[in-house]
């Protein structure tokens, strides 16, 4: 049965402006070892349809798994019956959407080795080996190895004509290791969050030496000294500290939705508003900020979004300015745009697609500078490994943000390891202190696969990169 | 919704078709009604019922599991296979242990037809007063109100059967207008209890009382914590009670059993014989609840447990299956006159752990906060960012108001707290 025509054709008749229909399977396989105790070896899979109906400026959204004509139709008036419903409270004079066309297209992640075709047994004893190399080492008390495979089938029609299939695949190994000592407890982690890449990027990664090098260093850390009173200093970032940083302070607050106080009661506003398009110093001269949701192996690379919308390449920040946000059909237009740039997505098939962050990276320094160079041209700072603590208003201007390891730095050489080091800074201070980023030779790229956002709270995922960059004169000191 | 009677029947055709040594069954459905918005108006209206099937199985100590979200015979079949050969390629669990035997179970009774029959109209009929109201106040009203029925059902080889269908109703909404943004949340098991006025007449109280706010220095300042800002803190307190991790010395709570950990005003249990909050029957794969104390007087009795590690040591396999922190009759008016000045939080936002041993994490002040000085109520203030080890902090409780209903799953009171640690401010 054609279900899609069958609930797009409903739709029509029923009167519909709008609607669009997303049949999707999402299958996660997660397998949690701690300590070589297997805490979860699962997979699950989920199947439904969720259908948009867009009437007299108003959403409605039903979601079902029942696969029957009966059923489908039962879902399309439902979800008609809520948005006349929600046209009692209208968003203004009504939402309107921004143009768009119908496709009729595909999108497949690129891998070789599929990780749903990986057997469990070759997943474990990999994981095994990894745990067990963390344990060799006396002060390892907790040995963690979590892996994530995730797949997402789609079937997506509208009323605009649009048929598309999409498959996207990511997988998220994530190592950890904590060393307990002198009375406390520290961890190092490894991991490059989500990559929308084949089980041949699991088996290049060298896992076990990985293992000795993160428990290794949570041993240092264990031991390590801390800062005193926070101080202004020179921080270096590596893109995979940074890919949090920019997450936080770049991604969310230019999401169009929370610019326009869509997520005001819960996830929050911005300070980034309209007005400062096209002036706002965001950061200095050398910081940019590319969107682009055709990123290969970036994870919220789709084809197109839950509106339909091609995915694009954009700038967010341009030469230090604010250039454009992360928008959706329903939002572009209150801003005065003609065309969305393809932001919206659901996580499961009933969830309703929101406003997200797009793939999103600091471009490279255009100058040649390496790491070597960057440290060894830096008197004295603190150059900070990986993901820690982080908290940042809900207008997205003050932050705080740990790390996953520390180094000091003088006169130009990394010289002992640190921990419990948290540094403050606000927008826009932050990207404007950035002196120094290293060029294109290092560029990496890091996946958020928990972006929390909305109510009901979803659980999205995108890409972000960088090369690791100088920020200068920040507030940097230990935590009590 | 799925009925108790298809959900035994499932159970069945997996006791006959399991090959497995061993086995969990579970069935947790949803029943959901979600109405959002914002700028005052709809944005977002989702209605479905959900399902999540769950299977896992053991062959001697291996693990497997599988689950979806359909019941029929296909899906139930593919679930076997699937966690089956899951668990015959999988590695011992040296921490493996047996499924729950057959408990009588706590009678509690978390459903409320009030709540279930609430139709879509009568809640969209509620927002529109909501938002009226903010428009009368120049201002624009932005949140959500979330009907749901739930169904959680448990069923083992070994022969425990669980099954419970509980009810909520939330509503959460912000009013913002230019520099004043604030927010009130509440949720009940049975709408009966819930009254949209109360709510609006909160909301107006506190958007009232809120001006453009003034900047203040940062450092350690007395604070008076509103109900919201308690139960906020409390998730993260939670998030980190483990009774394994506190043994495996990864976190403050090592060694503390039975000990004066936090402040003496400072008491936090969880209930089965409250009317009003919700309460699980069963917990961690079949174990029955029952009323346990976490903290009494600031002595730290117990923490959450897995059945694993429960057995290995002798503990009770339990959690915080709801949330009840003893208050006392303080107004905040006699609070503002205990200290010479403080601020007023009424929430908390962005709680995250700055160093985990020591128990310190850092936060924000969100929905408005008032500066008083004498007795009395002087300004709006922008909000603050705070570092500060949480448990210690209770040991700083100077006085309590009493405990009120926040959320269906808890009770919790004003708290008058000295010398909070703000480290930063924000321009807003
Ligand atoms: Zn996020």
């Amino acid at each position: 049965m054609d279900f899609l025509s069958l609930a797009m054709d409903t739709a029509k008749s029923l009167g519909a402006d709008y609607a669009d229909i997303r049949i999707q399977r999402s299958s996660t396989e997660m397998i949690y070892l701690r300590n070589l105790s297997l805490k979860n070896t699962s997979l699950n899979e989920i199947y439904g349809y969720g259908i948009r109906v867009f009437k007299d400026g108003a959403w409605g959204f039903a979601h079902n798994s029942v696969f029957t004509a009966d059923a489908m139709n039962k879902t399309v008036k439902k979800a008609y019956a809520i948005a006349k419903e929600s046209g009692r409270i209208k968003y203004g004079d009504g939402l309107i959407l921004a143009h768009e066309r119908g496709y009729i297209d595909s999108y497949k992640t690129q891998f070789r080795i599929d990780p749903f075709d990986v057997p469990l047994s070759e997943k474990v004893e990999l994981m095994m080996e990894v745990n067990k190399t963390m344990l060799n080492f006396a002060e390892i008390k907790l040995a963690v190895f979590m892996l994530e495979c995730r797949k997402d089938e789609k079937l997506f029609a509208s009323t605009l004509g649009s048929r598309l299939d999409i498959q996207t695949v990511y997988i998220e190994p994530t190592l950890t290791a904590t060393a307990v000592a002198e009375g406390d407890s520290q961890s190092r982690t490894y991991s490059h969050g989500g990559q929308a890449k084949g089980w041949e990027w699991v088996q290049s990664l060298n896992l076990t030496d990985k293992a000795v090098q993160v428990a290794e260093e949570a041993i240092l850390k264990v031991h390590a000294d801390s800062l005193g009173a926070e101080e202004r200093k020179t921080l270096l970032l590596d893109p995979n500290h940074m890919a949090l940083t920019m997450h936080e302070s770049v991604g969310h607050p230019t999401e169009l939705d929370r610019v326009l106080g869509w997520e005001a009661d819960f996830a929050g506003i911005s300070f980034a508003t309209p007005e400062k398009l096209g002036n706002y110093q965001y950061g200095s001269k050398i910081v940019n900020f590319i969107a682009d949701n055709t990123l290969v192996g970036g994870i919220a690379t789709a084809g197109y979004d839950d509106d339909g919308v091609p995915n694009q390449k954009w700038y967010i920040i341009k030469d230090g300015i604010l250039n454009e946000y992360g928008n959706t059909r329903a939002t572009a237009p209150l801003i005065g745009l003609k065309m969305s740039r393809g932001c919206n997505r659901a996580t499961n098939y009933f969830d309703f697609p929101i406003n997200r962050i797009p793939n999103l990276y600091l471009q490279p320094g255009k100058e040649k500078l390496s790491p070597q160079e960057l440290i060894a041209d830096t008197e004295d700072g603190v150059y900070i490994e990986g993901r820690g603590s982080f908290s940042i208003d809900q207008h997205r201007e003050n932050f705080q943000f740990g790390g996953d390891m520390f180094w000091e730095i003088k006169n130009g050489k990394k010289v002992r390891p640190l921990k419990k080091i948290l540094y403050k800074s606000n927008n826009p201070e932050f990207w404007n202190s950035v002196d120094a980023i290293c060029d294109e030779r290092y560029f990496q790229t890091f996946g958020v696969t928990n972006c929390g956002k909305g109510q009901p709270g979803q659980r999205g995922r995108m890409t972000h990169g960088g090369a690791l960059a100088r920020f200068r004169y920040i507030r940097v000191g230990g935590s009590k | 919704m799925i009925t108790f009677k298809e959900m035994q029947k499932a159970a069945e055709y997996i006791r006959k078709n399991v090959a497995a040594d061993d086995y969990n069954f579970s069935i947790n459905g949803s029943e959901d009604l979600l109405t959002r918005f914002a700028q005052n108006g709809i944005t977002q209206h989702i209605s479905g019922n959900k399902l999540n099937v769950n299977l896992s199985v053991a062959f001697d100590n291996k693990n497997g599991q599988a689950s979806g979200n359909n019941l029929d015979l296909d899906s139930l079949k593919y679930l076997i296979k699937t966690a089956q050969s899951m668990a015959k390629l999988n590695q011992s669990d040296p921490e493996f242990v047996q499924s729950e035997p057959a408990h009588k179970l706590p009678d509690v009774n978390n459903y409320a037809k009030n709540t279930a029959d609430l139709p879509m109209e009568k809640i969209v009929d509620d927002i529109l007063k909501c938002v009226k109201n903010a428009k009368g106040k120049g201002a624009k009203l932005s949140g959500i109100s979330q009907k749901h029925v739930y169904d959680t059902f448990l069923t083992t080889k070994n022969g425990f059967e669980g099954f419970d269908r509980s009810t909520s109703f939330s509503h959460s909404m912000t009013m913002k207008k230019e520099g004043v943004e604030t927010k009130v949340s509440r949720s009940v098991k049975d709408h009966v209890n819930f009254s949209m006025q109360k709510m609006i007449e909160q909301l107006n109280s506190q958007f009232d009382s809120l001006n453009n706010p003034l900047q203040i220095e940062k450092g350690k300042i007395p604070v008076i914590l509103r109900p919201a800002a308690v139960l906020n803190w409390l998730f993260y307190l939670i998030w980190t009670f483990d009774r394994r991790t506190a043994d495996e010395g990864h976190t403050p709570f090592t060694d503390q059993i039975g000990k004066q950990f936090f402040g003496e005003k400072f008491t936090f249990r969880s209930r089965l014989d409250d009317p009003d909050l919700e309460a699980s029957k069963f917990l961690n794969g079949g174990i029955p609840a029952e009323n346990i104390d976490w903290v009494v007087n600031g002595v730290l009795k117990n923490m959450s447990a897995t059945r694993y590690y429960a057995k290995k040591n002798d503990l009770k396999a339990l959690r915080p299956y709801n949330i009840i922190v003893d208050g006392g009759d303080t107004t905040e008016e006699e609070m503002m006159k205990m200290v010479g000045r403080g601020v007023i939080i009424n929430n908390f936002w962005y709680i995250r752990p700055t160093d985990r041993k020591t128990g310190e994490w850092t936060g924000l002040t969100r929905d408005g906060v008032l500066y008083f000085e004498d007795g009395k109520i002087q300004k709006s203030v922008t909000n603050f960012r705070w570092n500060e080890i949480l448990h210690d902090a209770t040991k700083r409780i100077l006085a309590m108001g009493p405990s009120i209903q926040q959320e269906y799953y808890a009770k919790v009171p004003t708290l008058l707290i000295d010398d909070f640690n703000f480290v930063d401010v924000t321009t807003f």
